[in-house]
Order: structure tokens, then sequence, then C-alpha cells
């Protein structure tokens, strides 16, 4: 893999489902060794884009690669780069764990063999079990060991961790560690925000089919207001009418309220009082995301 | 707020009419819809049966023979069953039609059941479904009247379709018998599917549940077997599940008795296997089930060999069921042989350019019923095929480097691979049955009659790719119903005109009655290629679709 390349870049890609848009115009492109986070609600086209990035669908519109491979005409030479964990796990029944993942590594080519078994020992997978009598989190650890065993230069992963124990998910979370320190770039596709927050280098942000934020979680802070709360010492000033300050809630000499863009106007504001402590947190990816999607309900009740 | 203004305050919603009975609802409009449908097949094959003992055999002289051979014949009543009055219509109507609906029956209502009972709960739809207001014997119970509702559809269209042909001058059959006729030939899908509602609970799968369930049903054979194999051992009738059928002689010397035993053997595996269900947790099963299995990685190295390994069972079951009736065909030819000579058959065929007579006629057109059972062979290829991708399973293979013309190219050739196996083996095994009894039938034709029902089957499975391919939701239906079609038509065909527009839609029709006359490899070849078109069309379609689940 070579330094700055890019691994997956799209252009205009669209699915059209009849009249649906499930996907419409995304462009993206994601560096070579970046973790990158894949958000939206049920619905908003990321196993869409998912399924067209793997070429299990083709799309209506635009293109798609993958190290500078058609997504579409170089499927097959795009997937000996990329291993995929899907949302949704279907294996053979019949298969034991050990089975499926002989034959999956098999058709895949590549094999880290030491790395598969230290895999299998790390989650706790009784690989002599059929593939029908696994729960579905250990039929989840057989994907996610197909995955990471042959060591890809791209992961993608779609809701990887759904139906793993929080002991196994922390377990994910070194292995997508080590597999960034290796050089090798994850798509990661996630309802979990605290697990995108935690990994993620960059994060994308899908809102009915149609891609509205990308950035490092620092530069969408914009997105969403900035939490302050300040204690004065003496009269508690009126601040309901400062410019960008919202939710004002007084508690005795203790005022707390929510920032929109700039402080500036709030601490012009509190320079008339003595003020003896001022906290502010920027705002989490939950919050963004809440902030984000509670707009669009909020448009939506509104139209 | 009081809780009074509380409970008001709930927005209204719309209640389900009775909840404890979802359950029924939902298991009885997939039974009776099958039970319809199958209710046609009997309703068909029992017209087919005596239309055509009427065209076949006009004479009194010809019936009069047929009862000679074949009323004390007892390697055929070991087969067969035991033939009663077949000078009679209804005599022969009954030996024609009983064993083949005996069986099919028993294997419907092994099938129906295990799928609605089994299925349902390896699916886990069963598990929402019992979660709701009821209990799992409760529910079992459910399935249960919606499996017997299916059962009284498939007397139903089997009694109306008796009824009405018995109207024919030609044919005569009273109604109270005809009714009764119906009863003896749904009573074994009616004890069978109580069969398969205790396998269901004693099996950890569906395949495993068919499987028992299939046991029962081999043994229940063979002591029936026994039984009219003439060595004395006819108390052993009672005994059998298909023997209290026999037992039963609709129209010939009817004994209402035996049904005594068929309900108390239905209402018993009813009662056991809603008692099953209370005792097992929901998804596990009477037995212990073999959860953890030594890894066995031959065939695992090629997405080919996967199938291989995964459609083994199946191609074994396949094969078996036509090595078993080539067999049987063989080993009736030449009494069969001597029955036909001189009939209305041997003269159609003769029109065919037939020139032998006897075993080969007979021969020629039992290989047309092979025919259908490797068309089948192809047709259950095709829909494993989309049960892949259905399942979601595939996208495990597409999305690693696999080539998706290399995946379905592999298919459809292991799939014509079974095709061809099966004919060469339906060719083989009949000389060997034909051997078996000195019946004067060389190799070398039956070999060239099973070469020549290979073409059929790889034109349903190239078509079945070619709809695969194109409109992958409809492979199914459409593989088994163009199979069904091309049998229908050649039933109805064989009573009475058809519009030869029409006969040339069944994929039979092309397809010369060999060994009664030679192969016609002209047409074998036009068929080989439409099939190999179709399948073209399929892996060009597959190649630029997306996958589609269910």
């Amino acid at each position: 893999m070579l330094k700055n390349e890019v691994a997956v870049a799209t252009h205009r890609l669209t699915k059209r489902y009849g009249s649906i848009d499930a996907l419409a115009d995304l462009d993206l492109e994601i560096a070579a060794g970046e973790i990158f986070g894949y958000l939206g609600p049920n619905g908003a086209g990321k196993t869409t884009t998912i399924r067209l990035l793997l070429g299990l669908a083709r799309p209506t519109e635009g293109s798609a690669t993958v190290f500078g491979m058609d997504c579409w005409s170089d499927a097959v030479e795009v997937h000996r780069r990329v291993s995929y964990v899907p949302g949704d796990v279907n294996l053979w029944p019949s298969l034991t764990g050990f089975e499926t993942l002989s034959l999956l590594g098999n058709v895949q080519g590549r094999v880290d063999v030491d790395y598969r078994d230290d895999l299998i020992a790390r989650f706790g997978l009784d690989v002599s079990k059929k593939v029908r009598a696994y729960s579905k989190g250990n039929r989840q650890k057989v994907v996610l060991i197909a995955a990471l065993m042959s060591r890809p230069d791209l992961l993608v992963l779609d809701e990887p961790t759904a139906g793993l124990d929080p002991l196994m998910e922390q377990e994910f979370r070194r292995c997508v560690h080590e597999a960034k320190a290796r050089g090798q770039t994850i798509f990661l596709s996630s309802h979990i925000l605290s697990e995108v927050e935690a990994l993620c280098d960059r994060v994308a942000i899908l809102r009915d089919g149609r891609l509205v934020e990308v950035g490092t979680l620092s530069e969408m802070r914009h997105l969403s207001s900035v939490t302050v709360e300040v204690t004065v010492a003496g009269d508690v000033p009126d601040l309901s009418q400062v410019e960008g300050v919202t939710a004002v809630q007084v508690a005795g000499q203790r005022i707390h309220c929510q920032v929109q863009g700039s402080i500036d106007p709030l601490l012009r504001a509190l320079s008339a009082v003595p003020v003896t402590s001022l906290l502010s947190r920027e705002p989490s990816l939950e919050e963004l995301f809440l902030a984000l999607y509670g707009e669009d309900r909020g448009e939506r009740r509104a139209s | 707020m009081t809780a009074s203004a509380e409970v008001s305050a709930v927005p209204p919603f719309q209640l389900e009419r009775s909840p404890g009975s979802l359950i029924f609802r939902v298991s009885a409009g997939k039974a009776v819809r099958s039970g319809l449908a199958w209710g046609a097949v009997y309703g068909i094959m029992v017209a087919s049966a005596a239309l055509s003992y009427v065209s076949i055999y006009p004479h009194q002289a010809q019936r009069d023979q047929l009862e000679l051979l074949f009323g004390s014949n007892h390697a055929a009543s070991a087969l067969f069953g035991p033939g009663n009055q077949l000078q009679t219509v209804a005599g022969f109507t009954v030996y024609k039609v009983s064993m083949t609906l005996m069986i099919l029956g028993a294997i419907w209502g092994i099938l129906l059941s295990t799928r609605l009972l089994r299925g349902e709960e390896d699916a886990g739809r069963m598990e929402l479904l019992v979660a709701g207001q009821t209990t799992r014997p409760r529910a079992t119970a459910q399935v249960l009247v919606a499996l017997g509702l299916a059962v009284s559809a498939l007397w139903a269209v089997t009694a109306l379709v008796t009824v009405v042909t018995g109207r024919s001058s030609s044919v005569v059959f009273r109604v109270g018998p005809s009714l009764f006729f119906a009863v003896a030939l749904s009573a074994s899908a009616l004890m069978f599917l109580a069969v398969g509602a205790v396998t269901s609970q004693m099996a950890a799968t569906r395949r495993q549940a068919s499987t028992y369930g299939a046991i029962v049903l081999g043994v229940s054979y063979a002591i029936r077997m026994l039984a009219d194999s003439g060595a004395g051992l006819d108390w052993l009738r009672w005994l059998s599940p298909l023997g209290w059928v026999e037992i039963l002689q609709p129209f010939t010397d009817p004994q209402p008795l035996a049904l005594l035993c068929i309900a108390g053997f239905t209402i018993g595996l009813s009662i056991l296997a809603v008692h099953l269900t209370g005792l097992r947790d929901l998804g596990s099963s009477t037995f212990r089930d073999r959860s953890h299995a030594r890894a066995k990685l031959g065939l695992l190295r090629r997405p080919l060999g996967l199938s291989a390994r995964l459609l083994r069972p199946s191609i074994i079951g396949w094969i078996v069921a036509v090595v078993l009736s080539a067999l049987l065909v063989g080993f009736v030819a030449k009494a069969a042989g001597q029955v036909i000579r001189g009939s209305s058959v041997e003269q159609i065929l003769a029109r065919l350019g037939a020139t032998s007579s006897g075993a080969n006629s007979y021969l020629g057109m039992a290989f047309l019923i092979l025919a259908v059972l490797v068309a089948f062979v192809a047709a259950n290829q095709v829909t494993a095929v989309r049960g892949e991708e259905s399942g979601g399973r595939l996208d495990a293979l597409i999305a690693r480097p696999v080539s998706r013309v290399s995946w379905l190219g592999g298919r459809t050739a292991l799939g014509a691979s079974v095709v061809a196996a099966a004919g060469l083996l339906a060719g083989l095994f009949a000389w060997l049955g034909v051997l078996s009894q000195s019946g004067g039938v060389s190799l070398g034709p039956l070999m060239k009659a099973g070469v020549n029902i290979v073409p059929p089957g790889l034109c349903v499975l190239g078509l079945g790719i070619a709809v695969f391919g194109l409109f992958p939701r409809l492979t199914t239906k459409a593989v088994y119903g163009y199979v069904a079609w091309s049998l229908l038509i050649e039933i109805v065909g064989g009573i009475g005109a058809v519009n030869h527009v029409i006969l040339d839609t069944s994929v039979f029709h092309h397809m010369a009655p060999a060994p009664a006359v030679s192969p016609n490899w002209t047409a074998g070849m036009v068929m080989a290629a439409i099939g190999c078109a179709g399948a073209g069309a399929g892996l060009f379609a597959f190649r630029s679709r997306d996958l589609k689940s269910e």
C-alpha cells in the first residue's frame, strides 16, 4: 500500500430503487490508513453504500473506486484487497465455525493462520460448534475473525459489534487499533456513536441518502452548541438576550446555558460581574448526531 | 392527573381480532393453499387413470387379461399394492393411483408439517408468535388444526374431481364410493402430517425432522411390501400405516374399520406432538442435537466444492429416487408389456415409428415418468442456486475474490452433471430391473433411453438459470411451475386432443418415447441447445444485476 494512496473514492455515486433514491450524489474520499466512520439513521443509505463499494449492487449513476479500481467492473480485483463484515450475518448452518473460517480463508486467498488462531482465542469462539448452534454474537465473531484474519488493505465493517458483549466490543476496538497500526484502512458503519467517536479519524453523516456532513469531530463541532456552566459571585446577569445563548437555566449563583457559534458575546455579558468559575464542554458525537437529526425532525414536523 | 385520566389519555389502537388464534390463521393460509394445489394433482391423476384405462383397454378381453396378469402377480403387488377387479375402471383406477398417491401424500405431509412447525422454529418466526398471547403447546395444536384443514382441502378437491369423472358414461363412479375413495387417497397425507409433527419436536432442524419422517415412511412401506408379497404375511398389513390405507379397499371391497386405526394413529401422534412441545425449550429438540462436529475440510477449498458438499444429501436423495423408480420400471416391464400388446398405446407408438412391441412399448411410456423425475432434479438444482442468494449467504462469497460468472457457471455445470448422471443411471437400473425378469430388452437401447431423458432436464436447468439471472425472485415458482405445466400438458394430451401449440410448450412433448422408438437426437440437441442458451442468458444477466435477498 502506497503512502497517501486513496483507499475509497466515490463520485456522484447514486443508487435508485424505482422512484426511491437510496443514495444520491455521494462524493467521498478516504485516505489509506484512515479509520472512517459512517453514520446515519436507519434507511439513510449506509448499507447501500457498502453494497455499492463491494460490487454487490450496481450504481444507477456515478462511480466508486477502491484503491483506484472500479468497484463494479473490477470487483474481483477489489475483493482481493477488501474484507467485509455484514450487518446481517448469514452463514451455512451445517458447517462448523472452523469449517466456515477455512472456507472463507481459502476463498479470500490469504490467511494469517497464527493471527486467526490468536483471534479465535481472544474472542473465545468455540470453532468446533456448528453455525446453526451459535448465538447471534458468536456468528458475529465468526465473520469478524474471517475478515480480520486475512489482514486486508481495506476492512468494510457494517455494524460489526451488533450482538457482542461489552468485553468483546473492547476486544474488537483493540483489533481495529492493531489494524490501523499496520496501515490498514477501516470503513466503519455503526450506530454505536461512542464506538465511532473512540475509533474514527473522520466521520461522515448521511441523511435520506445524501451526505450532510463529513470531517473530523473537531471540524464538526459547529453543528452543535457548547455547554457552558458559570458561577458568579454577585447578581446573576440576564443572559437570555445574549447573541447565540440559549437554554439558560439559573440555580442560585450557578448559570447553565448552551452557546451556538462564538462564545465572545457571552464572555462580554459576563464581564460586568465577578465570575468564580466557568466550565465549557464541547459536544460529543452523540450530541452532534442528535442535534443534526433533531433539527431534521423539527423541520419535518414544521412542514 | 388521576389514574383514570391517564388511561383515557392513551390514544385508541386497533385490537387484533383474536390474538390467541393468530398462529392458526397464519399457518392455515399456507397449508390450505398447498392442500388445494395437491388436491388438483390428485384429481388429475385419478381422472387421467380412469379415462386412459377406458381409452387404452376398450375391450373386455383386454381388461380380463390385465386382471389375469396383475391381479394375482405377487411381485407387482409387493411394489404397487394388491390389484383387485382390474377388469373394471374403478378397480384399475384404485390400483393405478393408490400407491403413487399414498407415497406422494406421505411425502407432502412430512414436508408441510415439518415446514410449518420445525421450519418456522428454525427461522425464528415461531419465537415471535409464541411470545404473543398463547403457549407453545397451544401453538403446536393450532398448527395441527391448520394442517387438518389442508387435508380437508386435499380431500375436497380429490372427491370433487373423482365424482365429476365418475359421471362419464364410460367410467361410472357412484358418489358415495367416490367420496370414500378420496378419503382413502388422503389418509396417508393425514397420518404423515402427524408423523412430521412429532419428528418436528424430536429433531433439531427441519432437515433432520424430514429425514426421521422419511424413515417412518420407509419402514411403513417395507412392512406393507412384505405383507403383499404373497408369503402368507397378510396380517403384517395391520402394523403399517400404509397397510391400513390398503385395507380400506375403496370401490372394490370397502373396509371402513381400518379408518379407526388411521384416526387413532393420527390423533395419538398429534397429542404426542403437543405434549412433547411442552417438554422442551423453544429451539431445542427432544433428541439431543449434535451441535459439535469434527472439521471436514476436503471440499471447502473452492465455492464449487462448498456447493457439492451442501447439495450432497439432496443429490443423493434424488439419484436414489430415480434409480429405484428405474429399477421398478424395468422390473415390471415384461408383464406390463404383455398387457399393452395390441392396445391403442402400441398403435400410437407404431405411428411414431416403433418397430418393436411389448416391454419396449411399456418402457417407452415409463421413461416419460423418469424424464419428469430428472426434470425435477434439474428444478431442484436451480432452486438451490436461488436459495444461496435469497438466504444472504452468497454475499459472503461474492464479497470475496469470486467472480459471479465462475460461481454461477460452476453451479450450472454441477447441476448439468447431476442431470446427466440421473439419466444414465436411470437407463442402467431400468436394464438391471429388466434383466432380473428376463425381460428381453438389452442394455444398449435402455442406455440410449437414459441419455434421451437428459436433454429435457438440461432444458429445464438452462431456462431456470435464465429466470434466476433475469427475475431472481420468480425462480422457484417459474421452474417448478414449468415442469408441472409440461407434465400436465402430457397427461391432458394423453387423454384427449390438445392444441398443437400448447402441446409444443411441454418440454416432454419433444422427447421421443425411447426405447419404444429410436431417440430423436436432433430434438434432444435442440433442447440441450435451448438449455445452454438459457444458461448463457442467465449468466450474462446475473453478471449485471444486484444481488437480491428475499
